[in-house]
């Protein structure tokens, strides 16, 4: 067999120190360490780490568990579907979305930039006191033809003179 | 977002006893789901302890694990193992949890002088008949003290990856599923994991395992 250590196949040393590994590779393996320190040595320490572990033995569990998740489930099937949206985002990680947020605002910010609004031109128009003087002027032209047409041009001359 | 993973782990051989359970309780029978509670309890929040060393953290996160199972039961597909999906659940809620800034609280109560026997962490051994001597008692506090804050200076994937395969006997394809990574990955940080641990343990090498 060849040395776990050298070819990177360290899983077979964490399988065996866990008991985990079939017959036949272990038997390979406990040959193998015989004449291999490193592993021999390796397998020590994780045992030393497999049986540390063992000692943290968990907290017991509370006894109405059960009957608080059943009041949460009865009372999550009375809340609006907006409230229960908003407990379920309570545990969400929102600290991807900050430099998101910032990069999308960025971006926005440099495409404004990039492209300024155009100017509000208004569109040629003639605004109403213009068209009010335009129509003044045109009214006064005609009552000055009329009179031009009542009056013949030599009796304004003689009255001037 | 974990709610949806239901749907997407990978493809599973058969269907697991669990996952037709919870097809049951996708039809409506809310007696699955108690006896889905009943099996996957204590594994979930010893996992979730673990994780956060907190109890009454790892009580709250736990019920929004089983809380989450039960409102997703109506688009639940079992594309995967049930613990699977469960414990994706699970780890994405104590990653957060831990990501979330809310990890220095938790520490500052590592850090202080615990009374495990009010967190319930002594052994049930205890309870035998020949009870521990005090130097045995302490040795035990001492060791578990140094197991716990060893595991809790590991990176949180190693953590979970390491809980995964010494706790629930994981194998290295369900924890990838779980993390969402690929087999190789997870052998790697688990010989990194465990490398730590061997480095910040060494020193409770005994005659024993010699």
């Amino acid at each position: 067999m060849s040395c776990p250590l050298q070819t990177e196949e360290t899983d077979l040393l964490l399988d065996y120190s866990a008991g985990r590994l079939d017959a036949v590779r272990a038997a390979a393996l406990a040959h193998h360490m015989e004449t291999c320190p490193d592993c021999a040595s390796f397998r020590m320490e994780q045992k030393t780490v497999w049986d540390a572990l063992d000692a943290w033995e968990p907290a017991p569990v509370s006894m109405d568990f059960n009957r608080r998740l059943w009041q949460r489930i009865e009372a999550a099937a009375a809340v609006p579907w907006y409230q229960s949206l908003a407990e379920s985002l309570r545990f969400a990680n929102w600290k991807p979305v900050v430099p998101l947020t910032a990069a999308i605002l960025v971006i926005a910010a440099g495409f404004l930039l990039d492209h300024p609004r155009a100017k509000n031109n208004p569109a040629p128009g003639v605004s109403v006191t213009e068209a009010n003087q335009v129509e003044q002027t045109l009214d006064d032209i005609q009552l000055l033809d009329q009179l031009d047409a009542v009056i013949p041009a030599g009796a304004v001359k003689s009255k001037s003179m | 977002m974990v709610q949806g993973v239901n749907t997407i782990v990978g493809a599973a051989p058969a269907l697991d006893l669990d996952a037709q359970l919870m097809l049951r309780v996708r039809d409506g029978d809310e007696h699955s789901f108690g006896v889905l509670l009943e099996k996957h309890r204590n594994p979930v929040i010893h996992f979730v302890y673990r994780m956060v060393q907190d109890r009454a953290i790892a009580e709250e996160l736990s019920q929004e694990v089983f809380l989450r199972v039960y409102r997703s039961r109506e688009t639940y597909e079992p594309t995967a193992r049930f613990t699977t999906w469960l414990f994706r659940i699970a780890t994405h809620l104590a990653l957060n949890w831990l990501r979330d800034g809310r990890k220095e609280r938790g520490h500052q109560r590592l850090d202080a002088t615990r009374d495990l026997e009010k967190d319930g962490e002594m052994p049930a051994r205890e309870v035998s008949d020949r009870k521990p001597s005090v130097e045995q008692r302490m040795v035990y506090e001492t060791t578990l003290r140094e197991v716990r804050e060893a595991i809790a200076l590991l990176p949180e994937k190693q953590r979970a990856a390491v809980l995964m395969h010494k706790y629930e006997e994981m194998d290295y394809s369900q924890i990838a599923n779980v993390l969402e990574c690929s087999e190789s990955a997870v052998k790697s940080l688990l010989f990194r994991a465990y490398e730590s641990l061997r480095a910040r343990l060494a020193h409770m090498v005994t005659g024993e395992t010699r």
